[in-house]
């Protein structure tokens, strides 16, 4: 198969893709479909045996659980999740911060609030226990913005007038160190990302902060469930993230005086809220093209979005191959120990391969990051490289080891005879026998090593699946930035496939002789 | 040249050479013969340290390769080895198989190394061989071209460990003509071999292996021509033998049978000589029962392929007669048969022991 044959095939099936994609948000409305089953939902006590959404780690899941005993609840990594349930009908209710609730609401004329506010909550910063003194510095700022009027204008900015947009800002001097800034990029107008940039009232505040304190911002934008477990082991210095000051959470982190107030409301389709509640509305939304380039527009184009998808796929393909790198220097390494007549180096290669391959590589990933690395500040890039990369050890040390030993005993023996050490026969015979032979497996394993990069969003790196979060939290398409991730999870693999097609063709002894008999 | 000192090795329990002494000098080339298990190839591979000796010495241009193990990669250096099983690179065309180890381990220049490989793959005739892969060639290609890498380091000894074993039959003379070539050269050479005619005419001096021992050695007449001793006469005469021990007067005559058919079947002796093995044997044990007590018999059948003799040798303590004697008494009928299906009959009572040689009619 040549190249060009290939990329225009992949290229196709890009395009089928793409079509799946606008038909499936075609498909997206819940309209139309069974009319009659939809639940009636007017007050909050309707709630009491629906299926109620919630962001896992939020007062909701807690408020939900206690309240609705009798609901199913599920639980969403995140704000636009349960969004995204709601509207697709997999779920009757949401339950959700009032101030974001009204952006999604704006945007998304398919959902209603119902009921009440049920709930008002003091939104503060979080900070660390035994951080009394930054926490001081961040109610003296609060107190001063408030005095000064700066709060206010901001409130009015975000809150009222709706603006997108981050204000000119005093410049941070850096000269008391930098500031990590937990925060969780639900939606406008706390946090999102728009031309590639973390803004709203949440950002602007973290900044303000650190411009009066002489601290350099950095911000950690990851899962909301995952924000106090960063800031107990130390990888973030502050929260926030609109997260409400709650008893539970005082427990582990203290908090600041609050900085705003929200209520707390439910909502759902609107076609739950009116009798035989129908609205026919998706259909005449165009033709199948007009669809997709819309989609396209809205997901790649508007806001520069491309940038994001573009520096996902950056870190993704930077994760993938210094984590095969360093996992295949390692492996060789476990291999060449497990291979050891000796018990001092067999018996902890075979501990670890077995340790390793018996843990789940998220669960060795948020080990490496809060637990290993909990007292130094690492970049989560280098630590989702070391956890994939031993995860990927612990596999190809076993390929390895089986490669050697298929080697006939008899090249070992030619070797030696001739005069080579043993590691010259290794290095001359054996290597170039044993690569040959476990390419294809090895191919297989570096291939599902780049897909399971996917979950490093969870310590806060934005890889090429985070980016598309990102992306679905805004323009709230369920269908179109998972299709294209999909697709270019799949192109890269195929790229990188490509390399090592190539490789697996140069070691093939043959393919060197057949080069030289076509040309 | 190579001196060794008794060189014992075992594997485990088990003893596969005891206590060897001996010396190769230069420009000999030895043919170490010998029935499968005796040894014969852990000696070769404790030459050049491919087995560890378990303790003794080898003595390689008076460098003590056993004591000295970092010695033992320059020594190889001068001293390569052609298996069984070829062992060509699989990775490499024959002309990298022969280039590698002068570039690798001389520092020979790509160009020189390769220029020497052709003339040497031409001397085993497989030049236009040089671009093709091991698999492409066929065995007795793979183990030529196995010799040329071995003489690209310009060795002064060559071991072969049983070269034409794994041979097609077709194929064992054109791998031989090239060893023959290499013994004219005046190569020094430990030969593993089965094939005795070869060995007769290229050694000039033959090992006879059994039992982890350098059973007896000599020229190739002395040990071809006149075995001095009894193993290696039944070896070089190609005797066969299966020998049994009956303990018991009911003893399993069926299994016995059945051993002996199984024996005649291997070696094609006429199924006449099969039955009268058998009918001889029975009549013989029966012979015997009421003579000894405790009743025990050794038997052995020995078949010779050289002669085609079938002997039948029964062995027991001396029971003070003569059992084949005609007048011990009503038994004439079986000692009848006895001679009737007899060649000869040779009958010993010394030592206390009495032995019956008996010749069967083979024709």
């Amino acid at each position: 198969m040549t190249l060009q044959n290939a990329a225009r095939r992949a290229a196709a099936l890009l395009v089928l893709a793409l079509g799946v994609a606008g038909c499936g948000g075609g498909a997206s409305s819940p309209s139309g479909t069974q009319t009659d089953a939809r639940p009636r939902l007017v007050t909050l006590d309707d709630l009491k045996d629906k299926r109620i959404g919630v962001q896992i780690g939020s007062v909701y899941d807690l408020y939900a659980t206690t309240n609705f005993p009798d609901a199913t609840i599920l639980q969403y990594p995140s704000f636009m999740e349960v969004t995204l349930a709601v509207s697709a009908g997999k779920i009757d209710a949401g339950l959700s911060d009032s101030d974001t609730l009204a952006e999604i609401i704006r945007t998304n004329p398919d959902l209603v609030v119902f009921g009440e506010p049920f709930m008002q909550s003091p939104v503060a910063a979080g900070f660390r226990k035994s951080d009394r003194a930054l926490r001081d510095e961040f109610n003296a700022f609060l107190r001063e913005i408030r005095a000064n009027g700066v709060w206010q204008d901001m409130s009015d900015r975000w809150m009222v007038q709706l603006q997108r947009a981050m204000p000119p800002l005093p410049p941070s001097t850096g000269e008391n160190g930098t500031l990590v800034v937990g925060t969780s990029s639900g939606g406008f107008p706390f946090g999102a990302v728009r031309d590639n940039e973390l803004v709203g009232f949440d950002i602007e505040l973290a900044l303000r902060f650190g411009a009066a304190t002489g601290r350099a911002v950095r911000f950690a934008d990851q899962e909301f469930s995952g924000l106090i477990a960063a800031i107990v082991s130390g990888k973030i210095d502050v929260i926030i993230a609109t997260m409400f000051d709650t008893e539970e959470r005082r427990k582990q982190i203290d908090f600041s005086e609050a900085y705003y107030t929200q209520d707390s409301l439910a909502y759902t389709h609107r076609a739950n809220t009116v009798p035989g509640g129908s609205v026919a509305d998706a259909e005449a939304r165009g033709s199948f093209i007009e669809r997709v380039t819309e989609s396209f527009r809205n997901n790649i184009l508007l806001e520069r979005r491309y940038l994001l998808i573009w520096n996902g796929l950056k870190v993704t393909a930077i994760i993938s191959v210094l984590a095969t790198l360093f996992g295949t220097l390692l492996g060789a390494l476990v291999c060449y120990m497990r291979m050891s007549p000796l018990a001092v180096l067999n018996v902890p290669a075979r501990i670890y391969i077995s340790v390793l391959r018996g843990v789940p590589v998220l669960v060795l990933l948020l080990l490496m990051f809060y637990v290993v690395f909990a007292s130094v500040n690492i970049d989560p890039v280098i630590a989702a490289v070391l956890a994939f990369g031993m995860n990927f050890a612990a596999y190809v040390s076993e390929m390895f080891r089986t490669g050697i030993h298929s080697i006939d005993r008899g090249q070992w023996e030619a070797g030696v005879a001739m005069g080579f050490t043993r590691a010259q026969t290794f290095v001359h015979i054996i290597l170039p026998q044993m690569v040959q032979r476990i390419l294809p497996v090895y191919k297989g394993e570096f291939i599902s090593l780049v897909k399971m990069t996917s979950i490093v969003g969870y310590i806060a790196v934005q890889d090429l699946t985070k980016a598309g979060d990102i992306i679905r939290s805004r323009t709230f398409d369920p269908f179109f930035p998972l299709i294209m991730i999909a697709v270019l999870y799949f192109l890269i693999a195929w790229l990188l496939m490509q390399g090592l097609d190539h490789l697996e063709r140069v070691t093939d002894p043959k393919y060197r002789r057949r080069k030289a008999v076509a040309r | 040249m190579i001196r060794v000192e008794r060189l014992s090795k075992s594997f485990g329990s088990v003893s596969v050479l005891k206590d060897i002494s001996t010396e190769i000098r230069k420009g000999e080339v030895v043919s170490i013969i010998g029935p499968s298990g005796a040894g014969k190839s852990t000696f070769l591979r404790c030459l050049n340290m491919l087995d560890t000796p378990t303790s003794g010495s080898v003595i390689i241009d008076g460098v003590d390769v056993t004591a000295r193990r970092s010695e033992i990669t320059k020594v190889r250096q001068r001293m390569n080895m052609v298996f069984q099983s070829f062992n060509l690179f699989a990775h490499l065309t024959v002309l990298e198989n022969l280039t590698l180890a002068p570039v690798r381990l001389r520092g020979m220049s790509r160009a020189a190394a390769a220029e020497k490989a052709h003339d040497l793959l031409r001397m085993v005739g497989l030049a236009e061989k040089a671009s093709s892969f091991p698999d492409e060639l066929s065995g007795g290609q793979k183990q030529r071209v196995a010799i040329a890498r071995c003489l690209a380091m310009d060795p002064e000894i060559v071991l072969f460990d049983e070269p034409t074993s794994a041979l097609d039959p077709t194929m064992v003379s054109e791998v031989l003509t090239v060893i023959r070539r290499l013994a004219k050269d005046g190569m020094t050479m430990a030969i593993v071999t089965h094939e005795m005619d070869f060995a007769r005419d290229v050694s000039s001096r033959v090992f006879y292996m059994d039992q982890g021992t350098i059973y007896e050695e000599g020229t190739p007449q002395q040990v071809f021509e006149q075995p001095q001793r009894e193993r290696t006469r039944a070896f070089i005469h190609r005797i066969r033998s299966l020998t049994r021990q009956v303990t018991s007067v009911d003893y399993d005559l069926y299994a016995l049978n059945a051993d002996i058919e199984q024996f005649c079947e291997k070696h094609f002796l006429a199924p006449s000589v099969t039955h009268d093995l058998q009918l001889l044997l029975e009549e013989l044990l029966t012979l015997h029962k009421p003579l000894l007590d405790p009743f025990v018999v050794d038997l052995s059948i020995a078949y010779s392929e050289k002669s085609g003799r079938v002997e039948l040798i029964v062995e027991t303590a001396d029971p003070g007669v003569d059992p084949l004697d005609e007048t011990a008494g009503d038994d004439d009928l079986q000692v009848r048969i006895i001679k009737g299906m007899s060649e000869t009959i040779a009958h010993k009572r010394e030592g206390g022991r009495s032995r019956f040689e008996i010749a069967i009619r083979t024709s």
